[in-house]
């Protein structure tokens, strides 16, 4: 294992962000649905689900998986 | 024929409350509600999902629906209500298409073949500053690398280790490190996290400011 300046600071800068209230993926996904709903309904999700946004901003799968929700909701909204 | 016209104008083409939704996808399941349902999946699913997929979306769309769908039937007693029954599905539908389309993406590659990555998006997102340093500051640069090795061949499992080093050292996806520690996402994000608290803390103990520590980097 080598570390280089660069992933020297990747790695301190995780272990800065982590806090001891941080969910898992599982339970990210639980509450994604409310979050998605509120996000497109125009009101602040982060605000009421703060633990659900830190997880988007630190996981990219599951970041990932939020943003095509958005997508495929917001298509079948359009239809109805 | 006209009897079969008949039969299909009394059958029920919406649901708009979760309780309809609810009371037709329980058993015994209203079959129009499914096949109502597997439309509107499909629907959502074909834009979400077509940049990943590059030949018979369609195919690949409806194959995913038709996943998610029985997933739904078998869970439908969990859903709370918390959203309308048609967002809940529609997420399990989207884990489900990307979570195939990730094992895709890796069953024919081994992970001897898995290239070193840094601009993956799948790496726990950190947003890192510029790369640049002074030649004075290479010497701090050393002592701070050797304290943080020190940190990680003392305080993590060799399983951590083994994390850290594929998701931020070799900067492979996550889902490529799930398959090559034979874990989940989940169970993965988790052992990550363990990692990076016991670091937090041991520079903590060790009255190391990891905003100091940046700034000198």
């Amino acid at each position: 294992m080598e570390l280089t300046p660069d992933i020297l600071k990747k790695l301190i800068k995780s272990a800065q962000m982590a806090t001891d209230q941080e969910i898992g993926c599982e339970e990210c996904f639980d509450e994604l649905h409310e979050f998605a709903e509120l996000e497109l309904a125009g009101k602040s999700p982060a605000e009421a689900k703060p633990l659900v946004q830190d997880h988007l901003d630190k996981c990219g799968s599951c970041r990932e998986e939020y943003q095509a929700l958005l997508e495929a909701l917001r298509n079948i909204e359009n239809d109805n | 024929m006209i009897n079969w016209f008949k039969r299909r104008r009394n059958k029920k083409t919406s649901y708009d409350t979760n309780e309809e939704w609810v009371e037709a996808l329980s058993p015994p399941v209203d079959e129009q509600a499914v096949e109502v349902l597997r439309k509107k999946l499909i629907q959502g699913l074909k834009p979400a999902l077509h940049k990943y997929v590059d030949r018979e979306l369609d195919q690949f769309v409806e194959d995913v629906a038709q996943d998610a769908l029985l997933k739904v039937l078998d869970n439908i007693d969990t859903f709370r209500g918390e959203s309308k029954l048609t967002t809940w599905a529609m997420k399990i539908a989207v884990r489900e298409g990307l979570t195939e389309l990730r094992l895709k993406r890796y069953d024919d590659i081994s992970i001897e073949d898995l290239k070193p990555n840094d601009e993956s998006r799948e790496v726990f997102s950190l947003s890192v500053a510029s790369n640049e340093t002074s030649p004075d500051r290479s010497l701090h640069e050393s002592q701070l690398i050797d304290k943080v090795m020190q940190i990680i061949n003392e305080e993590l499992t060799d399983k951590q280790k083994k994390a850290i080093n594929a998701l931020m050292i070799q900067g492979l996806p996550m889902p490529a490190v799930v398959k090559l520690m034979h874990t989940n996402r989940n169970a993965l994000y988790k052992l990550v996290y363990d990692a990076r608290m016991k670091i937090k803390t041991k520079l903590e103990l060790e009255g190391i400011d990891p905003e100091k520590m940046l700034n000198k980097l």
